[in-house]
């Protein structure tokens, strides 16, 4: 392979740009050689994910790049996109950001790795069979080579597409937020998985906001906002001590950063809601059983568990939305009507798209009566000026939408909040600030609270208790 | 594996079995209670339908009356109707006399053969022309075939028929306008159906592939190395066809409609030429006869359209 020959630099990069549709993305410059690792690490919106699409030549129309690659020995001029496209799955390969979309929803997980050695590494059709079982038997899916993508976890599918793209053996591996939506041990396979690339004299190029994700890989570290380079070195200094104002900002947003939350304080105080020996089937699976949780006022119970394991539907049944199988579920007699409320994993799918948020508010004043007062001084206190309210929920940040969401739930005056995931999709800076608003408002109003979350660390910052799901 | 994918066809078969039933008896009852409130002596229509327009009076329609006891109360006659349902019999012809399954098997061989012929021609033209559009959507021949999708979707089958009878047969003078005989004869009323249901197709195959070609799992095919060519026939195909194919069972509605239509415009003996003699003849059985065999070709036609969805998609194998 390469590394036999003088010339050991695999990918780099000169003044890579990227410019258009409003997206600027200031020149950066990286060299990576045989065995080296770089991680682009960045809150959303940071314009990471360009420079990926910006290498492969996969940029979305309206978007251009400037600057010259040359990639295992060649040259290529960034502005001319197709040049990279003979380069696909033999010379780079890209890990997609949800394996589980990036997977044809048709066609078992065997067959989507053996196509890539049979068609681009050029092996027969019993080889490449063979090939493909052996590669996903050695990833531990050896029980999943018929399965159709549905049927695999998140951390399932992201090595059947791992194993997909890397099939043909190109040296240079470009990961594009490869754990976005997986707990933390499915996370630390997927990094375990990605340092084999260099482990084998390879190059691996991996784009990520999770800083856990850049420690464990170590090698160099950029850290990127609004499309400019704020600070760079290796992963071992920069994120232990970063110099500029920003970066110790970004890392000092991860959770188990925080500062300690005030104590809980009302725990002789009867639940708001309480569960008792609950057991729920979901297709005919068992997702848990003899489940009792008790939630009081102002407390803050975090949920925690591998995707699938229920935590949704644990929501559903204390909301009153749907039943167990058996057990049962006890609400406090002075539970408003409308006392239980959710808040959403995605802001954006939680609001009708075509209103202003006047408009949106000023419909829930009419159909739920509270006082318009109440209004004003909550937006303060959530960081969210007039001005925004005449926008439509597209047109602020994911951020300030979620608050908005916390804002339109609060003024019901809820007695139990079921939070689902609601900062899973907001960078690590926004995340700490909107939670700990989430906190403070909730011992205030003592409202009861649960939280779902897939990240250990924060639930054990924020929570007063913690209910561990196994799946 | 095997037992639980069998499990789910028999479950689909039986669930359209009963709606088969369902559909006979919903059928039935609705075109008997709507030839009872047709206005007009039904005696008289029945007599003409007989003897011709010039021969009928009062003492025919009478005779009519009497032998086939018409002024029987319409609830009795229903459950006599229903009855000879379950006994399979669906009567006789009030016109010609002779046994209603002897009639319509006659003519539905020349109806299935004609829809058959349009369902394969409209397969021919839309889904392939859907699909090359559907993989540079707002490309020329994107743009190009929605415009003939919409007008001719927009026009009625018999438009769309004298339009090309106008065309081929009258001006051009290559194909017969009308009659039933060799494949000449085929050509023209195939193509009118054909071409309504190909400009519905063509569509759902085409925002069917725009919306395959435009998804990740399409984005990583080429990523990880495989042609256009491979990615299309790999990942693009099966994808896109499911909803095609699972449209088409909506569409059977309009080539059952337009059976009706073209046949009559090219005076085609099939069935729905037959339905419409009868409704003008009011006679009644073969009315309810042909009615039922339409709905119960429509029944039968989605379940093949469903095995076929059941094939393309392993998902619903194990679902």
């Amino acid at each position: 392979m390469t590394s036999m020959t003088l010339t050991t630099t695999l990918l780099q990069a000169s003044d890579l740009a990227i410019s258009g549709d409003g997206v600027t993305i200031a020149p950066i410059s990286f060299t990576l050689e045989a065995g080296q690792r770089l991680t682009l690490l960045g809150e959303t919106g940071s314009g990471k994910s360009l420079i990926a699409q910006a290498i492969m030549g996969t940029l979305p129309a309206g978007l251009s790049a400037q600057g010259a690659l040359e990639i295992a020995g060649k040259r290529f001029a960034a502005a001319e996109p197709a040049t990279r496209h003979s380069l696909w799955g033999r010379t780079l390969a890209l890990l997609p950001q949800e394996p589980w979309h990036a997977l044809d929803p048709t066609m078992r997980a065997q067959a989507q790795v053996a196509e890539t050695h049979r068609f681009v590494a050029g092996k027969t059709a019993p080889a490449a069979n063979e090939a493909a079982s052996a590669e996903l038997s050695r990833l531990g899916l050896a029980q999943a080579l018929n399965k159709l993508p549905g049927e695999l976890s998140g951390g399932m599918a992201q090595r059947v597409a791992f194993a997909a793209a890397s099939a043909a053996g190109a040296p240079i591996v470009i990961a594009d937020e490869p754990t976005k939506g997986l707990d933390a041990p499915r996370r630390d396979e997927v990094v375990e998985l990605l340092a084999h690339t260099p482990n084998r004299g390879g190059a691996l190029l991996t784009i990520t906001h999770d800083i856990e994700v850049a420690r464990r890989l170590g090698g160099e570290v950029i850290i990127l906002r609004q499309g400019q380079v704020v600070e760079r070195g290796p992963a071992n200094v920069l994120l232990n001590h970063p110099e500029t104002a920003y970066a110790q900002r970004l890392l000092g947003a991860e959770p188990s950063r925080w500062p300690d939350p005030p104590s809980f304080t009302g725990s002789a105080q009867a639940p708001v809601i309480s569960a008792d020996a609950l057991r729920i089937e979901r297709g005919g699976r068992e997702l848990f059983r003899d489940l009792s949780v008790s939630v009081r006022p102002g407390e803050i119970v975090g949920v925690v568990g591998p995707s699938g394991c229920g935590k949704s539907t644990l929501g559903d049944i204390l909301l009153g939305v749907t039943r167990p199988n058996a057990g049962r579920v006890d609400i406090s007699r002075e539970m408003p009507r409308l006392g239980r409320q959710k808040l959403y994993q995605d802001p954006p799918a939680a609001f009708s798209p075509h209103w202003s948020l006047t408009q949106l508010l000023e419909d829930l004043q009419r159909r739920h009566r509270f006082e318009q007062r109440a209004i004003a001084p909550l937006m303060q206190r959530l960081g969210l000026n007039e001005p925004l309210l005449s926008r439509r929920p597209g047109e602020i940040s994911g951020g300030e939408l979620q608050r908005f969401a916390i804002l339109r739930v609060l003024l019901l005056k809820p007695r139990f909040l079921f939070a689902d995931e609601p900062t899973s999709r907001l960078d690590p800076v926004t995340q700490q600030q909107t939670l700990s608003l989430l906190v403070e408002l909730a011992r205030e109003q003592a409202c009861a609270v649960m939280l779902v979350s897939h990240d250990p660390a924060l639930v054990e910052k924020v929570c007063d208790q913690t209910l561990t799901l196994a799946g | 594996m095997i037992s639980r994918a069998n499990q789910g066809l028999s479950h689909l078969l039986l669930s359209r079995l009963f709606q088969a039933g369902l559909v006979a008896w919903l059928v039935g009852t609705l075109t008997f209670v709507l030839t009872r409130t047709l206005p007009g002596d039904m005696a008289y229509r029945i007599a003409a339908g007989r003897y011709g327009h010039d021969m009928v009076d009062g003492a025919a329609a009478e005779a009519v009356r009497a032998e086939l006891a018409l002024d029987q109360p319409g609830l009795s006659a229903y459950v006599g109707w229903l009855w000879d349902l379950l006994q399979l019999d669906l009567g006789r012809s009030l016109v010609s006399g002779r046994p209603v399954i002897q009639e319509l098997s006659h003519q539905l061989g020349h109806s299935l053969s004609l829809a058959v012929i349009a369902v394969l021609l409209s397969l021919l033209i839309g889904p392939p022309l859907g699909l090359a559009a559907g993989r540079k959507p707002g490309g020329v021949l994107d743009r190009v075939s929605e415009v003939a999708a919409s007008v001719l979707r927009a026009l009625p089958a018999f438009a769309v028929g004298l339009l090309l009878i106008m065309l081929f047969a009258v001006t051009l003078g290559w194909l017969p306008a009308a009659g039933h005989g060799g494949t000449a004869h085929t050509v023209l009323p195939a193509l009118t159906l054909a071409l309504g249901l190909a400009a519905v197709s063509s569509r759902v195959a085409r925002n069917a592939m725009a919306e395959v070609s435009h998804s990740a799992y399409y984005a990583f095919s080429h990523t990880k190395g495989l042609s256009a060519r491979q990615s299309f026939w790999r990942h693009g195909l099966r994808n896109a066809s499911v909803p095609v194919v699972a449209y088409l069972g909506v569409q059977f509605v309009y080539l059952i409609e337009g059976v009706v239509v073209v046949e009559t415009l090219f005076a085609w003996p099939g069935i729905g030429h037959a339905l419409v003699h009868a409704i003008v003849a009011r006679d009644v059985p073969m009315i309810q006869g042909t009615a039922l065999v339409m709905g119960l070709l429509f029944v039968l036609l989605n379940t093949a359209v469903d095995i076929t969805c059941y094939l393309l998609d392993p998902r619903r194998r194990r679902a």
